[in-house]
This record gives structure tokens, sequence and C-alpha cells, in this order.
């Protein structure tokens, strides 16, 4: 196990792990923490999976750990690596099963003061409403040339058909579509399992939350980003489903077959990857992106199912409503991105897996009403705590990939959480507090607010740390669990 | 790795282990053979109440690997291929050939119902074969 007397500190939040600590590191490995959020992901096995990460081939400057680092499979959750395009590689296992796992944050022209008292009934047309997919589909199928064009397309197809706007796509990360996605290299299982798969949110920590803008840290930057006080939004959380999961699994069993070919040996066969310049690392990357696209419509769908319950729900209460996209991050993903390393700009494919980027100011693939401030970063939090919005930093791009935090980070395994906390009794205390929530009730306690880090924390420290900076914090008023 | 049956000193088919964002489970079998059925019988039973299912539906299952942990995984992935994609849970599994490079199956089972939870995938994470005293373990983490 990894002690703390294995760690450098290098600022009052970052610390690393010298490349000279294990004999396959390439590089060196760096967490940003705070003593306690440290000493919690020392317990389990994240900071070894952060460190055989480090191990991969044409791995470039360090392999990063945000935060809300904890355990996963394959690199930790909360984890960042970019392998260089020319010698490096790409591996499926560290973007994850969930590619394009997700959030979107939606803000109304309502003051949620005046919505409260109708939470019982949106919470329940919510979930009447939205198919959660777990046991049935839903109710959009698409095969043969539409699934292709789903895969290929993204959010866009979605919008061609009906379900949002251009403004949408323009408020989407990569307009909703991945470049270099080929629906011919995704399997027709993959395909079979996405068929009735759209618009569905899954279960897990899969959310729609309705919330409340609670604190504005940066009035500027929230003006533009359409944000204020006693603001009303809505979060959506979901990824590819079974379609992600499938092209994850595709690839793991083809690369696991290649590994020899390319002479690449690892210290976690769930680490397994391919050159990017190889046929198995192409053919990844464009299955990849059309998961990506995949996630991006049917977050977009579920957005369009959300404004209509919403608005059908408010309509005899309020006259006006909008429902607009601030913004949608990708937090499970592998992006062909440039950054300067030692005086040269080098591309490489950055590994995601629980992270969110956070592009700067000035950044062109950032839509031109938020150019001037950067990128809007979505952490939604617990359903019992808080969620943030903070935006990109130009320093980010030095540190950290471009790359920050995704969440509150787990503390408690689902199982544990299981045996502490009981479904209905967590639905009464949340609604003691105010917190309206409809879900399948074991899932419930999964996701009890004490299986989860305090999202505070986590968020100051990528705020000193200048990963992504405050813009404004959010509590949730009703919560629907998949 | 061979497939010689020891004789079991624990019935216990897999216990749950502790794992901070995923599913961990220790499957145990007397023989490989059985090893295999307990994985699955393991999975499905954290979607499903699955001991006192009906088994109308039958499917024939057949996967190949590269030796017997990728063989696993392909195994319990390939079943949630079939449970997400047909929409059903399977509950009876009888294995008719297994060697490291390939697996056939018949496994068992009905419509959806009643699904707890989802299982994105089987991973290869710390995934290890082991022959002990009692026959062969194995730990296998799940994205959920």
């Amino acid at each position: 196990m990894v002690s703390k007397k294995d760690l450098n500190r290098i600022e009052e939040y970052l610390w690393e792990i010298p490349a000279d600590y294990r004999s396959d590191m390439r590089v060196p490995a760096r967490i940003y923490a705070d003593n306690d959020l440290l000493e919690a992901a020392l317990q389990d096995r994240s900071v070894e999976q952060l460190i055989n990460t480090a191990c991969l081939p044409g791995v470039v400057k360090y392999t990063l750990a945000m935060p809300d680092i904890h355990q996963g499979y394959g690199p930790p959750i909360g984890g960042v690596a970019a392998m260089s395009v020319k010698d490096g590689v790409v591996s499926p296992g560290a973007v994850g099963y969930d590619i394009n796992c997700g959030v979107r944050l939606l803000r109304t022209n309502l003051e949620a003061e005046r919505v409260k008292p109708l939470m019982a009934e949106i919470m329940d047309a919510l979930y009447h409403g939205v198919p959660s997919g777990v046991g049935r589909g839903g109710d959009v199928r698409v095969s043969g040339k539409d699934m292709d064009d789903v895969l290929e397309q993204g959010a866009a197809w979605a919008v061609k058909k009906g379900y949002g706007t251009k403004e949408d796509l323009e408020h989407t990360e990569e307009q909703g579509a991945l470049a270099g996605a080929r629906a011919s290299a995704v399997s027709r299982k993959a395909k079979d399992r996405g068929n009735d798969q759209l618009g569905t949110l899954g279960s897990g920590n899969h959310f729609i939350e309705v919330g409340e803008v609670v604190e504005v840290y940066d009035q500027e930057v929230a003006e533009k980003f359409g944000v204020f006080l006693g603001q009303l939004v809505v979060w959506i959380h979901s990824g590819s489903r079974g379609l992600g999961h499938q092209v994850c699994d595709d690839y793991i069993k083809r690369m696991q077959g290649s590994l020899s070919k390319y002479g690449i040996r690892l210290p976690d066969r769930e680490l397994v990857c391919a050159p990017v310049d190889s046929p198995e690392g192409q053919d990844y990357m464009a299955a990849m992106a059309c998961a990506a696209n995949y996630a991006w419509a049917n977050r977009q769908l579920l957005m369009h199912r959300v404004r209509t319950i919403l608005d059908q729900v408010l309509a005899p209460h309020f006259k006006g409503r909008s429902f607009e996209l601030i913004y949608d991050v990708a937090h499970n993903i592998a992006k062909i991105e440039e950054f300067t390393i030692n005086g040269r700009t080098i591309k490489v494919v950055v590994h995601r897996k629980g992270a969110t980027r956070s592009f700067g100011p000035g950044h062109p693939a950032l839509p031109a009403d938020y150019r001037s401030v950067g990128q809007p970063v979505l952490v939604p939090g617990d359903m019992g705590t808080a969620s943030y919005l903070l935006v990109g930093t130009a320093e980010a791009a030095d540190k950290s990939f471009a790359s920050t935090c995704h969440g509150a980070g787990r503390v408690l395994s689902r199982h544990a959480a299981m045996k502490q906390v009981r479904g209905e009794e967590l639905q009464q205390r949340l609604a003691k507090q105010g917190i309206t929530i409809r879900g399948p009730m074991k899932g419930l306690a999964e996701e009890a607010p004490e299986a989860y880090k305090d999202i505070d924390r986590v968020v100051h420290v990528v705020h000193e740390a200048g990963l992504a900076r405050k813009v404004a914090k959010m509590v949730p008023l009703g919560v629907m669990k998949g | 790795m061979t497939l010689n049956p020891i004789q079991p000193a624990s019935r216990q088919r897999y216990e749950q282990l502790e794992h901070t964002a995923d599913l961990a489970l220790r499957i145990y079998g007397q023989d490989l053979r059985e090893l295999f059925i307990n994985a699955a019988f393991a999975m499905f039973s954290q979607l499903a109440d699955i001991e006192h299912m009906a088994t109308p539906i039958s499917r024939q299952v057949a996967v190949e690997g590269i030796d017997y942990e990728s063989l696993l995984v392909n195994w319990l992935n390939e079943l949630l291929y079939l449970h997400d994609a047909k929409r059903e849970i399977y509950a009876a599994f009888d294995i008719h050939e297994l060697s490291p490079y390939q697996l056939k199956a018949t496994v068992r089972g009905d419509r959806n119902q009643d699904i707890r939870s989802i299982i994105k995938g089987a991973t290869y994470h710390g995934l290890a074969i082991v022959q002990t005293a009692e026959g062969y373990t194995a730990t296998v983490v799940f994205d959920v």
C-alpha cells in the first residue's frame, strides 16, 4: 500500500509520487487533495491504480488524480492520463464502460421559492414520465440507418428530429458530436443494446435533479451563464447506456488479444490498450466517439422529455416559462487535444475517467457567448448536499491537461451504504430537509449522502489549486433516481 | 490450470467484498466449471431474486478467450449482453464445454422482471483464478 511518506507535497493542494517509486512507472503520479481527502484516497486502492496508469506506454508528463478520486478498476475514478498520439496508447478501461457518462445543467427563468410548493407534483411527473430503462426500454426506437446517424451525429440527430434547438448544440461539449465517429466500428451487439435505450436514464448514480441556486461567487461569470441567486435549475446525469458498455467490452476483448503483438506489458489487465495509430486503437477511437455521440443524443432526448414535463406541470402556475441548456459536459471520455509541454506543442489522447474538461477563457472550442469567461464546469454532488457550477481556467491547461473534478467521489461502497442506510428512512430524512425524492428504495440507499465525500471540500481544492473557479452553488429540491 | 474436480470444504457459491465505487464478488467453485457457473449465478443474483425463478427461456452461449481469466470475463459479459439486449434474466447455467479458449453453455431464464439494478460490465481488474485447497476462487470487479 502507498502511504503518505511516499508522497512529496508540491503545493498546498498538490502531492506527487515520483516516477522512481516503482520501476515500471514512466512518469510521476500527482494527486490534488487536502490532507483529509488524501488520507481518504490512501484508504483504498485508488492511488495504486493511479500509479498503474503511470506505467502505460506513451504517457506524458504525469498521471493525475482529482480530489474526488476513488477506487475504480483500471485507473481510479477521478483519474486523468494523457498519452502521446505519436507513440502512445489508448485504453478503453481508462475511459470506462459508461462512455460519455456526463451531466447537463438547465437554467430556468423561475424563482425556486415560488416552485417549491409544486415539488411533489413535479417529481411524480418526472418519475412517471422519464423511463429509467431498468428492466424496460424507452419509447424512442432506432435501428439501421437511424442508428448509424445517431452514432455519427450525436445530439444533432436528436435536434434534427425535433428534440431540442440548435442553441442546445452550441451549449454542449463538442456540440454534442465527437469527431471521428464511424458507425461501422460499432458491433451489431452494441447497436442491439442501444436500439430501445435512447432517452432512458439508467440506474446507479444517474439522476434528474431540480435545484435552487443558493450562492453566487462570481457575479460576472454567473450572468454570462444566465444564472442568478434563487433560480430554479435542473441537472441531468446519464451516459451511453448498454451501447457504450458493449463498445468498451468489445474493445477490451479485442485488445487483450493484440497486447503481445505490440509487446505491451501491463500491471493490471483492465488497463489493456493499443497504440493510438494501430488498427485496434483507431477503431476504438471511432467506436468510442460513436458511443459518446449516443450519450449526447440520449441526454438531449432526456432533456427534451424533462422540459416537456416541467412545462406541463408549471403551465397553470407561471407564464412564459423557459428551460435553456447552460452546458453539457462529458466526464468519462478520451479526447485528442493539444498541449504545450516543455515548450513543444504535442497532440495527446487525454483520458478523463471521472474528470471534467476545464477550458479557460478564449478557448476556440467554447461557444461564442461563453468564450470570454471560460467553459462551464458542472460538478453534481450527492442527493442531500450541494452541486456546483464552476468555470474553466487557463492555468488548468498546464496543470491538469485542462481537467478538473467531476463530483463528490464515493467514500462508502454501495454495499456498506445499503447496510447503513434504509431507503425509506433516507427518503423521510431528506423530506425533512425539504428534498423530494423519487426512485427505487434500494437504489436510494446506495446513493445516500453519507456514501460520498464532502463536495464543498472537493470544490474548494480545485478552486484553490486553479483547476476551475467557483461560480455558483446549488442545492437539491427534488431528485429522481433511475 | 486443470479441470480436476476437488472435494469442496464449503458450498458457499460467492460472497460480496467491499469496493468503494463498484461491485466486487469473490466466487468459489469446486472445479472450474462450477466456478464459472457460480460466477454467473452471483452476477444475476445482484440484478434480481433468481433463487426461485421459473426458467422457460433457453439460450445457447459460446464464448472464446485467450486464457481462463479472459474466458470468465467474456462469459459474464456475454450474459450481460443477452440480459440487456433480450431483456431476460438467467438463473440456470449448464456448461457443456470448457477449455482455456472456449466455453459452450446453455443458459435458462425468463423475461426481465423486477430488476433491481444494472451491471455495466465485468472487468479484468485484479482478476486471477486461483487454485485453493477447496477448489478454485476468483474475485471479479463489476462496473455498476
